[in-house]
């Protein structure tokens, strides 16, 4: 009995689409599936993404049919040997994973054109590995000389198209707004916090001690402050980190991490928010400090 | 004196920490009023294009995205099949491809090349003719351009470019083709760099060495009284095999897929924003009225009752959120045209798709939110005033 049949990506060598046809249930393992089902034992291996074989409800030792056609045309038949986790890829988090990996040979059996001799001898892409990373450019241009018409990409791109860079510069556009708003609300909370010791300012500044020192005092509180408000910060950050990457791995079934706190990222928040804090005591206060002694203690 | 005006001059007269509450609340406002915008503005601008295009459905081969799935293939009967049906007007099918621009002396240049139909929309021609109004001269096809492709090789109608397809999926296999340029014209669904040009199926098939009567997908228009639901369902009932989304559909999809993450980013951003908004004026007004106890006092053994203090309060509250909020939104129609610059910059999304979409709902909304923040905010103040102790406060503040 022919089961569901479900649009699927096919993998190894040749990246294309493809369409699975689930063909009944078989026995769950491998040695029994091709006594019991009758399938011969030149069946080829074919891996399988945990979402394809979650959604199609299959099982390792499954026959399932392959086909490049939606019709079901030149199909053929692999038997389910294993389940995998696809690689996470941010490009394609939102997308349904369904994919199929099969050996190189079976999958170019499966897609080539028989009327084309060259359809066995074409991949999509060959991936490379250097020994030394830092020659990619020159490796690039080797590439590109020798073999006219191919086209060489770095794994780590950092060109303005990608689109992990773009929802970088969004984030930090996000970043740098925030940071205005809690500007604006640190200094009013600081010019109403100096406000509020006007008198104990004009005390100290009576009893003998200079401006200087007075903002020496400011200066350190809000150094305090201020680093104790980065520490909360990067500990809440930290907290909630796994509660925004399990709701998003949840929601779009990927093992891609979203969030990370890296020590780059809790330093930048720190040299970013300490020196505002201090900035933002410091110039609250000194607004005070300015004035004279009686107009402190308002005589 | 009223609550409105009495509020009004205590904030005048503090002008420095009202002027930065105001300017905190419109900053954290024009974010809240982003995240607003950015909620829906895909969608709605998603919406519009395909609604702009003028087609009912979309008929492809497989649920995936076209040019990354299979084919339809005898796409003439199926195109013929199809707009047979009493409730369908046209069916253009489209076939989708890369291909290079061969250059004497500079590296092949890769462009996306569509065979379609000419004169349903798929294109609009703003130079010179479309590609079934001119034959082109000897032997070449005809083609037409966006304006992109035509500055990048500074082509104009009558010039002649040599193309390699790419429809095998493998370059520098099939021949060149000499195409002649009989127009420039825009593409609905072209990303700002996106480098396009269109040809006749004919045309398309003999770069790509010969008929393939293939489509990558068909756009559907519905007559006029029949409704795109039932044009879907009777594409539907004629070829079960084939997958048939309306633009509702189209749209949805786009919903639970492509744009979940802006919709979420959007609503965590929203939320977080609006504590912030809360938090931050609900602290501010609680100093204020820290600060103020001895006049709060004052006034209440003068008689202003404790309903007073706390629509004066209230009333401080809303002028600071209301002024900030009014600001918020030319502040946040200049931020979103920034964040929209941003993030069109991803790599295929549409030079007319915008991210933020200004709409009346997202406007209300904006208001009702910062309204409702600005009354909590002011909550925990107008506690801390009305259960304030007259006598012992008045004693401790004139003592102190």
């Amino acid at each position: 009995m022919r089961g569901a049949i479900v649009g699927l990506t096919l993998i190894i060598g040749l990246i294309g689409s493809g369409i699975l046809a689930t063909s009944g249930p078989q026995p769950a393992s491998p040695a029994d599936a091709v006594g019991a089902a009758g399938v011969p034992s030149s069946v080829p291996d074919v891996l399988v993404s945990r979402q394809l074989l979650e959604s199609q409800d299959l099982r390792i030792g499954d026959v399932v049919d392959l086909s490049p056609d939606p019709t079901a045309i030149g199909a053929r038949s692999f038997q389910i040997v294993g389940v995998y986790e696809p690689v996470p890829d941010p490009t394609r988090f939102s997308a349904q994973r369904l994919e199929a990996r099969l050996h190189l040979p079976d999958m170019l059996d499966l897609i080539a054109d028989p009327d084309d001799p060259q359809a066995t001898e074409a991949v999509d892409a060959i991936n490379v590995a250097l020994r030394n990373p830092a020659e990619e450019t020159t490796f690039s241009r080797a590439i590109v000389r020798r073999v006219p018409g191919v086209s060489v990409r770095s794994t780590t791109r950092t060109d303005r198209g990608n689109p992990f860079i773009v929802l970088e510069q969004f984030h930090l556009a996000i970043a740098i707004v925030t940071i205005l708003a809690s500007t604006a609300f640190l200094l009013a909370l600081m010019v109403m916090q100096s406000d509020e010791r006007r008198e104990m300012a004009g005390t100290l500044r009576l009893i003998g001690l200079k401006k200087s020192r007075v903002l020496t005092q400011v200066l350190i509180e809000g150094l305090i402050i201020a680093t104790s408000g980065a520490a909360f910060g990067i500990v809440l950050a930290l907290v909630s980190e796994e509660g925004f990457n399990r709701f998003f791995q949840w929601r779009y079934d990927t093992a891609l991490v979203f969030v990370r706190i890296s020590p780059t990222v809790a330093w930048q928040c720190v040299a970013m928010s300490v020196p505002l804090g201090i900035v933002a005591s410091v110039v609250a206060s000194w607004t005070l400090l300015r004035r004279e002694v009686l107009a402190l203690i308002r005589r | 004196m009223s609550s409105f005006v009495f509020a009004w001059y205590s904030l005048c007269r503090q002008p420095a920490r009202a002027v930065l509450a105001i300017a905190g609340v419109a900053v954290i406002g024009a974010l809240l009023f982003d995240m607003l915008l950015l909620s829906q503005g895909m969608l709605i601008s998603f919406r519009g294009l395909l609604g702009e295009v003028g087609f009912d459905a979309r008929v492809m081969a497989t649920s995936s995205m076209p040019m990354t799935g299979a084919r339809v293939g005898d796409a003439a009967a199926t195109a013929a099949a199809i707009e047979a049906l009493e409730e369908i007007e046209v069916v253009i099918p489209m076939r989708i491809d890369q291909a290079e621009v061969v250059l004497s002396e500079r590296r092949p240049m890769d462009f996306t090349l569509v065979g379609s139909i000419s004169g349903h929309g798929a294109w609009t021609v703003i130079d010179g003719a479309d590609i079934n109004q001119r034959k082109a001269d000897g032997d070449a096809s005809t083609i037409v351009v966006n304006r992109n492709l035509a500055s990048a090789l500074n082509l104009s109608p009558g010039q002649t470019v040599t193309v390699r397809s790419e429809c095998l999926g493998r370059r520098s296999i099939l021949p060149t083709v000499e195409f002649e340029v009989v127009g420039i014209a825009t593409f609905p669904f072209d990303s700002e760099s996106q480098l396009t040009a269109a040809a006749t199926i004919a045309d398309f098939d003999r770069a790509c060495g010969g008929e393939q009567d293939q489509a990558d997908l068909f756009l559907v228009a519905s007559r006029s009284r029949v409704t795109a639901e039932a044009a879907v369902e009777a594409i539907q009932q004629l070829r079960p095999d084939l997958y048939v989304f309306s633009n509702d559909q189209l749209v949805d999809r786009f919903e639970r897929v492509g744009f979940s993450y802006f919709r979420q980013i959007s609503t965590v951003l929203a939320t977080v924003t609006l504590t912030f908004a809360f938090l931050l004026i609900s602290v501010l007004l609680s100093v204020s009225v820290n600060q103020r106890f001895a006049e709060i006092a004052a006034l209440r053994a003068i008689g202003f009752g404790r309903r007073r203090v706390a629509a004066d309060l209230v009333w401080e509250s809303g002028l600071m959120v209301s002024i900030g909020g009014v600001l918020a939104l030319p502040l946040g129609l200049a931020l979103a045209i920034w964040l929209d610059r941003i993030l069109k910059s991803m790599p295929g999304i549409p030079a007319d798709l915008h991210f933020f979409v200004v709409q009346p709902q997202a406007v209300l909304l904006h208001i009702a939110l910062l309204a409702t923040a600005g009354a909590l905010a002011a909550g925990y103040p107008v506690y801390l005033a009305s259960r304030l102790p007259i006598a012992s406060t008045l004693r401790n503040e004139v003592v102190g």
